[in-house]
């Protein structure tokens, strides 16, 4: 079932909350919107019809939304589940109150929480009782999902269960929608990632599929700059002034709309340089481009997550164990630098 | 229709467990037995008394007990859930009540059995009890919508208490003051007459227009919440 926006926008108080844009999902395929807290409250109050937009129109399926559609099911960033009852009743609950054919066990075994099948709700952990709402949603089957801040303070286990959900929700051509303030988590989870802001909607590159004549053009383009080093910093712009970093330091570069962010100690700074052009003064010491919007210092690399068969992310020994999309195509370049073909 | 009733017994089900559970809720059953159990052991046998006890089961059971159920599930985020679900409105609202009502019956006949109460009339009594008992749990649900906590419920409570339970004892003021002539009116002061004139041998024509009177106060109660309940799925 298709989600669509078309030119939609939204003022509040007279104030622009984004201008308008238009967006379609299609069956089978999960999609992000990274925006901040305001815009993302505001697209979940219009999906819930509790707000209209100031112009253009959300259909479902080809259709206006309406105000209660079962097709669509949420899921909360501040949801709560019945504190008093098990894991096994309240899912029980949600079965009889959607009247789904599921079998309990079988949810119950798909989010695992089998040792804790006669536990009481309140005495689980928050990525636990996350994984309870996800089961809820799953038994209410709904065709689009719409899952606010989803893998928000989850835990391993926890984020490689609600991937993998992922995953066969792709199969099962289920329309999934994602609202998340966190770039790393929407793109690690996401197929498209769109970013939303008062300037409007913007997509952020993360296909897999980029020309890879271009890239070999960069890489043999980088090998000749590697003799001479002409300096070995790279400076940043902090407001008037031009901070200088030694490349050890730095953790990680993202880039978003065409600027690069150095990320150091858990602060970002601007860049004068775009991401290819860092990607070749950084080559020597030893960062590589793990994913289109990512360059990543493998000196600070901890650990090398596997989600599911095609998607991975690199956890960093920061102090925040920051964690960075690995696109598949470069999983296999970096398993050679390891040396582990 | 069929599923409509299967998703009613699914909230009645899970409300059980969960109310089964929470003492600090479910340990005002008691109450009304206990006052029942002393007054029956007492020798106290005056029609003012058993109402006082029934009434006083209506405020504690069936206001009490369905507010905290409402107000637990919007303080806890619940309740948005539901509403989301394919559950109508009515489901989700007779689903709760249908608990409470249970639960304010079975407190009902053991504190009469208890304070040996014997109605001359079993019918007539018994009808007015289930309409009177459907205006208290609509208007827990009502102050269960309004609070925003299950303490906040316990203390609007109160006041509940205070006017239905015990409006009666006002009574004998109303000569000297007028205004509380008011009092005569409330349900459960117009519960106490039909019982009165049971015991004096009336039939339903006698007893009609306290009928009336209960079951404006229920409809009014059920229509307000309503409204309530449907502003209240906008935030």
């Amino acid at each position: 079932m298709t989600l669509a926006f078309i030119d939609a926008e939204k003022h509040k108080n007279d104030a622009l909350v984004f201008p308008a844009f238009n967006l379609s999902l299609i069956a089978g395929e999960v999609l992000a919107i990274y925006s901040n807290v305001n815009i993302r409250s505001q697209l979940m109050e219009l999906l819930l019809g509790k707000s209209s937009l100031s112009q253009g129109e959300i259909q479902l399926a080809g259709q206006a939304l309406a105000q209660k559609s079962v097709k669509m099911g949420f899921l909360f960033l501040n949801d709560g589940v019945y504190k008093r009852l098990t894991v096994l009743e309240a899912l029980r609950f949600y079965k009889n109150l959607h009247n789904s054919p599921d079998k309990v066990d079988d949810i119950i075994r798909k989010v695992q929480l089998e040792l804790k099948k006669n536990t009481k709700l309140e005495k689980l952990t928050p990525s636990e009782k996350r994984r309870i709402q996800l089961a809820a949603l799953y038994i209410q089957n709904p065709d689009v999902w719409v899952m606010e801040e989803p893998d928000q303070n989850l835990d391993m286990e926890s984020k490689r269960i609600f991937l993998s959900l992922l995953t066969e929700l792709r199969t099962a051509g289920k329309t999934v929608f994602i609202l998340s303030g966190n770039l790393e988590n929407a793109v690690i989870a996401a197929d498209r990632v769109y970013r939303l802001d008062e300037n409007g909607l913007y997509q952020i590159q993360t296909l897999e599929e980029e020309p890879e004549v271009e890239e070999k053009v960069e890489e043999s383009a980088a090998a000749e700059s590697i003799q001479p080093i002409r300096f070995e910093k790279i400076p940043t712009k902090v407001n008037e002034k031009i901070v200088l970093f030694d490349p050890p330091e730095i953790d990680y570069i993202e880039s978003s709309e065409g600027q690069s962010f150095l990320y150091i100690k858990g602060e970002a700074f601007p860049s004068y340089f775009t991401l290819s052009e860092l990607e070749q003064r950084l080559l020597p010491y030893g960062f590589f481009r793990c994913h289109r919007s990512y360059i990543v210092n493998l000196q600070k690399v901890r650990e090398v997550i596997t989600w599911t068969r095609n998607s991975y992310s690199l956890v960093l020994e920061d102090a925040k164990k920051s964690s960075i999309p690995l696109s598949k195509s470069k999983m296999a370049e970096l398993k050679g630098i390891l040396g582990m073909k | 229709m069929n599923e409509s009733i299967k998703r009613v017994n699914a909230i009645f089900q899970k409300d059980f467990k969960d109310f089964s559970r929470n003492i600090a809720v479910s340990v005002v059953l008691f109450m009304p037995l206990f006052v029942a159990a002393l007054y029956g052991r007492m020798g106290v046998d005056t029609l003012d008394a058993h109402y006082m006890i029934i009434n006083l089961t209506f405020a504690m059971v069936a206001t009490f007990v369905q507010c905290c159920l409402i107000a637990e599930e919007k303080e806890q985020n619940t309740l948005r859930g539901l509403m989301l679900s394919p559950a109508s409105t009515f489901e989700i609202l007779s689903g709760k009540s249908l608990l409470t009502f249970v639960l304010t019956i079975l407190v009902i006949v053991a504190g009469a059995l208890l304070s040996e109460y014997q109605p001359a009339n079993l019918l007539i009594v018994s009808l007015a009890i289930v309409l009177s008992s459907f205006f208290y749990i609509a208007l827990g649900t009502l102050l269960g919508l309004w609070a925003k906590s299950v303490m906040e419920a316990s203390v609007i409570i109160l006041p509940v208490l205070g006017i239905f339970s015990f409006g009666s004892f006002l009574l004998p003021l109303a000569e000297k003051y007028p205004v509380l002539k008011v009092v005569e009116y409330l349900p459960s002061v117009q519960l106490i007459e039909i019982a009165s004139k049971v015991e004096n041998g009336a039939g339903f024509s006698e007893t009609a227009m306290q009928f009336g009177i209960i079951f404006i106060w229920t409809a009014a109660a059920g229509a307000l919440t309503a409204i309530i309940y449907k502003k209240r799925m906008m935030d």
